[in-house]
């Protein structure tokens, strides 16, 4: 092999080292107006008024759009597009934004996005997925239950296996709502050029999917927009939901203007998803050799307001709750729930960044309560070449688990010999 | 002495790719020029983690032509074709093997004709390496590549390819979360040393060493790239970072409040490329964009209970939250 396996320069190294790269921000054209989200204050209200008449007098400002000024559909959204571009009659979390002012300037933008009066009946907001899970919990979208997505994984009998195991440890395990923090926050710019084609330069991740949202949004056919990703500085998920992109478009359309919006970090925070926080509930069992025989757990992950792609995240994280391990018995259930807090989504992992917390702990946990080295109990129940998963997949080929863990544990100096049962480490 | 050191292990899998059966396709096209040289289109986001120096690679491995050679045009709708999201560490296995394909497609088209040139009676018997075609098992006999692309463009042939390639996977039954949901999978052992202030509760992350198999790497400074940024975004999860909510609303949207790792944070890092060759995947490469952040949590918990024998089991892991399971020990010992 000539190239694969080498370290060439990357191939943009070059222009972001000095400076060349052209991020969305860094784009400007003649007669370009900013945009400037007002999102909403509460975690869940009604919209009783909108009076855009005290923005519309600020020296500057263009427009103030609602949601009566979408052409298309006002919804987006990956999987279920249940998040409204801008919200017309109820709030359902703080990212929502209500109103979206144009203008000549950032400031003239932004002294109008203060003058939006936004009268709202605060209502009560369900911000615990443990009561979102209830029967009976007030929904947080009229027409969609709050368990937005349920996997069950079963494989074998768990009664039989905890039956069979000589030590169970039962835990309860929780993450956090994490920022994915990528170095450069939201911009966005959108033109109309020569053919009367939209063109908007976006920071994403996926720019026909962009296309598909921006259309539908727009009522327009997708061939006369156009999405065009310049230099992205880090993405980890969080640009695979819409945040400007809809939003310059309608300003663009409306005003006929390239339109710019960019975030500062603090609005950054707002305005993407997070990465779910799940409740883990795990029940393990090995015998006294240290063989796994059974694995119950519950997940509840928060999805927030919105689905996003709450179904395949919790679904990944049900399908890796047992670790690269081989268990018998089975018994997982994921849930993916709806509350009043900001939506999450992608990060990195999908899913599955947050059970390893809970069964890499339940590993060292039993471990130590059979006395065994953590390495040992892992070597045992690896998943090697041709084993089975919880979901009944054959792992065919490539499962370098057991090399990763060899090369691991000579490098931190261990003694393999004593840690691998035999005495073998020739894998 | 009130600081401890301690050592953890964890290891993972992860399945790349949208999963489930969901359609995960990526297509790319190539065009060879007339002096050699190659456009490649894909659709593909590069978000910084080097997707498009990867397809460059590709491209250049599977033409025989030097890196230096091919341009990498993306993620503009009006001209890429569609490559899927840039996400589930997907892009390396599926627009790579997309470019791969493509890349033979044009790489055949210029050895038909080539092997006329050479008198070689089918391409099978014609190998390129940086920029030289020759005859498998009579190297000396050989074309430069802008020579016999130059002459097979003037004898109206279109170095053009295009390349398709779908991930395979299966649906999960609703029932009973049976099938075959991820293809491939990704493994990885990483063990944190670490070192616990029992005064002030705090913990100093020393080393991780970080065994990853990702198939092949093609680019093995990029990979090591991604296994530090991950790390420090693992790191970040166990030890820092939270988004508080009251109410439903965010308190800290800033930096100075929603800490993240700094490189004084940062621990020595000792990256471990395992290469398990997946046959699917373009030259036996799978992906590492997320695997390299998953273990380094509970390796971290893992490490801080080795050290002080306290398990947390809520991230992140703050000095209050050690200095409180510190001091129940404590009472549970009297």
């Amino acid at each position: 092999m000539a190239v694969i396996g080498t370290s060439p320069p990357r191939v943009d190294a070059r222009s972001k080292v000095t400076g060349q790269a052209i991020y969305p921000a860094d784009l400007n054209f003649p007669g370009m107006i900013y945009g400037r989200a007002v999102r909403s204050p509460y975690a869940h209200a009604r919209i009783v008024s909108i009076d855009t008449s005290a923005a519309l007098e600020v020296p500057g400002v263009l427009c103030v759009l609602t949601a009566r000024d979408i052409p298309g559909h006002n919804g987006q959204g990956v999987i279920y597009q249940d998040m409204p571009v801008l919200a017309g009659e109820e709030v359902r979390s703080v990212n929502d934004v209500v109103a979206l002012v144009g203008a000549t300037t950032p400031a003239a933008a932004r002294a109008g996005a203060a003058k939006v009066k936004i009268t709202y009946e605060e209502l009560p907001a369900l911000l615990d997925p443990l009561e979102a899970i209830k029967p009976g919990a007030p929904r947080v979208h009229p027409d969609r239950d709050n368990i937005i997505y349920h996997l069950p994984i079963r494989k074998g009998n768990v009664e039989a296996g905890f039956a069979a195991a000589d030590v169970v440890v039962e835990n309860t395990y929780r993450t956090q709502l994490l920022d994915h923090a990528f170095l450069q926050p939201e911009a966005a710019v959108a033109r109309l050029d020569e053919r009367g084609h939209l063109v908007i330069y976006v920071a994403t991740q996926y720019v026909h999917w962009d296309r598909t949202e921006v259309a539908r949004v727009l009522g327009w056919n997708q061939d006369r927009i156009r999405i065009v990703a310049p230099a992205v500085g880090g993405a980890f998920g969080g640009r695979e939901d819409m945040t400007l992109q809809t939003l310059v478009a309608l300003l663009a359309v409306h005003t006929r203007r390239p339109a710019k919006m960019v975030l500062t970090r603090e609005e950054s925070f707002l305005a993407h998803s997070k990465r779910h926080p799940m409740i883990m509930r795990y029940k393990t069992g090995a015998t006294r050799e240290g063989k796994l025989t059974a694995l119950e757990v519950a997940i509840i992950g928060d999805s927030g307001a919105y689905a996003s792609w709450a179904p395949n995240i919790l679904r990944k994280a049900a399908i890796h709750a047992t670790g690269p391990y081989v268990i018998p018995n089975v018994k997982i259930d994921a849930y993916a729930v709806y509350t009043n807090n900001p939506f999450t989504g992608a990060m990195r992992g999908f899913g599955a960044t947050q059970p390893p917390l809970a069964y890499e702990s339940q590993m060292d946990e039993l471990a130590g309560r059979l006395g065994i080295h953590p390495f040992t109990i892992r070597w045992l129940n690896a998943f090697r070449q041709g084993d089975v998963t919880a979901t009944g997949q054959v792992l065919e080929s490539s499962v370098g688990l057991t090399a990763t863990m060899l090369q691991a544990a000579r490098a931190a100096g261990w003694s393999l010999a004593e840690l691998i049962p035999g005495g073998m480490e020739d894998e | 002495m009130s600081k401890k050191r301690g050592t953890g292990m964890a290891c993972i899998f992860y399945g790349t790719g949208y999963g489930n059966g969901f359609p995960d396709v990526s297509t790319a096209t190539v065009e060879i020029h007339d002096d050699g040289t190659a456009t490649v289109h894909s659709g593909a986001v590069d978000c910084g983690q080097g997707s498009s120096t990867i397809l460059a690679q590709i491209a250049a491995e599977e033409l025989g032509i030097p890196y230096e050679w091919v341009t990498v045009i993306t993620a503009d709708t009006d001209t890429t074709p569609d490559a899927g999201t840039t996400a589930a560490t997907r892009q390396t296995y599926a627009s790579g093997n997309a470019v791969k394909i493509a890349c033979r497609q044009a790489r055949d088209v210029l050895f038909e004709h080539t092997r006329t040139l050479l008198g070689v009676n089918t391409i099978a018997g014609l190998a390129a390496r940086e920029g030289i075609i020759y005859v498998r098992g009579y190297p000396r006999k050989q074309i430069s590549y802008s020579e016999a692309a130059a002459r097979a463009r003037l004898a109206g042939c279109r170095l053009v390819g295009q390349g398709t390639f779908v991930t395979h996977t299966t649906a999960v039954d609703p029932e009973t979360g049976q099938g075959a949901p991820y293809w491939p999978y990704a493994f990885a052992t990483q063990i944190a040393e670490v070192e616990v202030d029992t005064e002030t509760g705090e913990v100093r992350v020393l080393k991780l060493i970080a065994a990853h198999d990702v198939g092949r790497a093609v680019n093995r400074l990029g990979v090591e790239g991604q296994i530090e940024g991950g790390i420090a975004q693992g790191l970040g999860m166990a030890l820092l970072e939270k988004v508080h909510l009251q109410q439903g609303r965010i308190v800290n949207n800033s930096f100075s409040t929603y800490l993240i790792p700094t490189v004084l944070d940062m621990p020595e890092i000792q990256p471990l490329i395992i290469e398990s060759n997946e046959p699917t995947g373009p030259y036996g490469a799978k992906g590492v964009g997320e695997p390299a952040t998953i273990p380094t949590v509970p390796a971290i918990i893992n490490a801080i209970y080795n050290a002080v024998g306290v398990r947390i089991r809520e991230l992140p892991v703050t000095p209050e939250k050690i200095l409180a399971a510190l001091r129940e020990k404590e009472g549970g010992k009297k």
